[in-house]
């Protein structure tokens, strides 16, 4: 299978510091990738050294099977944490300018830019000064400049900071959009909720290594480490009793239904819910019973920093 | 691709600051504030110039005679006194006291008496200055009446007979100068400030290009653009079109100065010829209006104006811009990669103009004696060369050093390109925590990233 991205043993050091310490991983064609990691993890400088900003000391980066070079990165449609766009230059002539970067001739960056200028309800602004127009929309023209050229892979660092709750979720919807139409995307983000909803698959970097990578579900299966919540309704007594040496409790508390409780528990034997589920159902009335997989954040940061944290959403 | 690459960056460069207000402002208000200076100074000498009547006091009667028809004392030498604008004399044995002669219409009194042949020295007595330019026609004009009575004193020769035998050596170098080279007409002094006017031009768009260039890079770090720009281009090529796009703005600055200068000088000149300039209005009877360039000739200022060799000067003006704008624009852009702030770029900045300004004020002195040997070093050296160089074009400069000028110039602007463009990379996308200086040496060490 050709792969968007493949990245092998790269490594980077700036004086004494190790950047990069052996970094390998694939995008595959259309995937929508999370890249994570704290901050100081290394993520900048793996994208800067896929974008060719920044010259790795050792490793191999390939490009839709093919060795990197210089000509492939340009089709690579880039936003980077740290953006920005010329202040005293008009919105559309800017915005012009970057996909002219890009290799887009003009005719067709003005025919392109306008249909994504008004996709994005930023059409009234193209003869705005930079200077005139406010944050959030300067963060949509910087989205469009990023994508205008239709491109391949796309990069996002960071993509929905400095956005309103509405305008992110419409970001959201775009970068669905763009990788159901075939745009493999490599997604750096701290914004958890935002990698639940949109990734396929991510690669979780620290201190210059990879220290997880998978599809997401994959990874949420395997970091599953047993717990269930159970909604029932019954006596609270007869549960833990049913429970017995199967599940360790975590605690019972009213549920949103009246005359309903909800437990939270962890399977001795994660292999055999189904027997927890009949010792139960012999003692109380079961409404629910649901596994509750970690999430994203409680995955990161048990990697990280090696303690284990759970939250009960489904 | 590149090309078009380059060309992108060019055109952003260039209309981001072409049709910038301020621009076209400073590019059609220039021509007529040139010009109207030209004419405030025509217009000063034509209008308000002092008519001077000089009372020269010959009490020795050494340059004087009586003129039994006329009753007056008149030059010996009526050829040493020729008839200028603005400038009149009269002769006596014995001048009436400061407060008579004064009332009499006279403007200053010429002093001296039989020492003068020996210790060269008289009196200049006045109540407002008859100017610089008067003082030193009165001291020409009595200089040669002096040796006209030397002469008739001490030797037997007739004046006629002196003056031919009378001899002022030019030395011209003929092995240094070909014949391509060689400037006729005006002294070398004066030629020699016209190139300066040109190497202080050229020196002044350097330094405020280069500024240009320095702040667009700062603005870029700043804003966070450089970011995606490098992304798509490489930093050599991103250089490469932002030096290029500003050199075009300074281009297209000075070509509108030229072409609009013309233009309002031609109608400046139209409107003076037709004598509807104020101090050229009203010529007495039987006077015919003097024409403009007639004037200028005349003031010792506007004179320089129009005896520039215009083509050899453009042209030079122009190799030596783009050279000397390739090598310290260069510079310019890698000072501005490697700071934080347009402030602290200036500083750094200072250093490594020194050699222009250098050469700016070594220019100055050299006016007087372009032909010393250092003026040659300075004139091929690159740093030094954009602005040495145009003063000896303009005074005769042989064809060889002139190529060779050009040659060292562009070859090391070339590689300044280069240098810059490996440094440019380094600088712009190097975090906030390192600048200046210590950026500098990191990439000199070979630590860029």
């Amino acid at each position: 299978m050709t792969h968007a991205l493949r990245i092998s043993e790269l490594r980077k050091t700036f004086g004494q510091q190790q950047v990069l310490d052996g970094v390998g991983f694939e995008v595959p064609k259309g995937a929508i990738m999370g890249l994570l990691g704290p901050n100081g993890a290394g993520k900048s400088t793996l994208i800067r050294s896929i974008m060719g900003i920044v010259e790795p000391d050792a490793g191999t980066i390939e490009l839709n099977g093919t060795p990197w070079s210089r000509d492939s990165v340009r089709g690579i449609g880039y936003l980077p944490e740290e953006r920005g766009l010329y202040r005293d230059m008009k919105v559309g002539e800017q915005a012009i300018y970057f996909a002219r970067l890009k290799g887009m001739e003009r005719a067709d960056a003005v025919r392109e830019l306008k249909i994504w200028f008004e996709r994005l309800e930023v059409d009234g602004w193209w003869d705005k000064k930079v200077s005139d127009i406010s944050k959030g929309m300067a963060q949509k023209i910087q989205f469009i400049c990023t994508v205008v050229h239709k491109p391949e892979l796309l990069i996002l660092d960071e993509p929905l900071s400095g956005f309103d709750p509405i305008n992110a979720r419409r970001i959201v919807e775009e970068v669905r959009s763009l990788a159901a139409s075939g745009t493999t995307i490599l997604l750096s983000t701290h914004d958890m909720p935002s990698v639940e909803r949109l990734c396929d698959a991510v690669v979780l970097i620290d201190r210059g290594r990879v220290v997880l990578s998978g599809g997401a579900d994959e990874l949420r299966e395997t970091g599953w480490a047993g717990e269930q919540e159970v909604v029932f309704r019954g006596n609270d007594i007869a549960f833990t009793n049913a429970l017995g040496a199967l599940a360790h409790l975590d605690g019972i508390q009213p549920d949103s239904v009246e005359g309903t409780r909800k437990a939270a528990i962890r399977l001795r034997n994660r292999e055999q819910p189904g027997q927890v589920l009949h010792a139960l159902a012999d003692a109380v009335d079961i409404v629910e019973f649901v596994k509750v997989r970690p999430t994203m954040e409680s995955l990161f940061i048990q990697a990280v920093s090696g303690t284990s944290s759970t939250e009960t959403t489904p | 691709m590149k090309g078009s690459l380059v060309g992108a960056v060019i055109g952003r460069e260039w209309r981001t600051r072409v049709f910038k207000k301020s621009f076209l402002l400073g590019t059609l208000l220039m021509p007529f504030l040139g010009v109207g200076f030209i004419a405030l100074t025509v217009m000063l000498t034509e209008g308000t110039e002092t008519q001077n009547l000089v009372l020269v006091e010959d009490t020795p009667g050494l340059i004087t005679r009586m003129d039994a028809a006329s009753g007056q004392f008149v030059p010996r030498c009526p050829g040493c006194f020729p008839e200028r604008d603005n400038l009149e004399y009269r002769f006596t044995r014995e001048a009436p006291a400061d407060s008579v002669w004064k009332l009499d219409g006279y403007t200053a009194l010429v002093e001296f008496d039989e020492s003068v042949l020996q210790n060269k020295a008289g009196y200049l007595v006045y109540e407002t200055s008859p100017g610089m330019q008067a003082k030193r026609r009165i001291e020409r004009d009595l200089s040669h009446a002096m040796e006209h009575a030397r002469v008739l004193e001490s030797t037997e020769l007739d004046w006629t007979e002196y003056q031919r035998l009378k001899f002022d050596l030019n030395l011209v170098d003929r092995e240094a100068l070909d014949a391509g080279s060689r400037t006729e007409g005006g002294g070398e002094e004066i030629r020699g400030f016209v190139g300066f006017m040109f190497s202080a031009v050229l020196f002044l768009v350097l330094a405020v290009y280069g500024g240009l260039i320095l702040r667009s890079v700062v603005e870029e770090k700043s804003n966070r653009v450089v970011e995606v720009l490098i992304a798509a281009v490489r930093p050599e090529e991103l250089l490469l079109g932002k030096v290029i796009g500003m050199g075009a703005v300074a281009l297209t600055q000075i070509v509108a100065w030229s072409v609009l200068s013309t233009a309002v000088f031609t109608l400046f000149q139209f409107v003076f010829d037709s004598g509807l300039m104020p101090g050229n209005m009203a010529p007495g009877a039987g006077e015919v209006p003097a024409d403009l360039l007639t004037v200028m000739a005349e003031n010792e200022f506007t004179k320089i104006l129009i005896e520039i060799n215009w083509a050899l000067m453009v042209f030079s003006t122009v190799v030596y811009f783009v050279g000397g704008y390739l090598l310290y624009g260069s510079l310019y852009a890698v000072v501005g990669a490697s700071v934080q702030s347009e402030q602290e770029g200036q500083g750094m900045v200072f250093p490594l103009i020194m050699p222009l300004m250098f050469a700016y004020f070594f220019g100055l002195q050299a006016i007087e004696n372009p032909e010393m040997a250092a003026f040659s070093w300075l004139s091929w050296f690159p740093l030094t060369s954009p602005v040495i160089m145009l003063i000896r074009v303009a005074v005769g400069v042989p064809m060889w050093e002139l190529v060779l000028s050009i040659a060292l110039l562009l070859l090391t602007a070339r590689f300044m390109l280069w240098m810059a463009g490996r440094a440019y990379r380094h600088g712009v996308l190097a975090g906030d925590s390192t600048s200046g200086w210590k950026l500098l040496l990191q990439w000199v060490r070979g630590n860029g990233g």
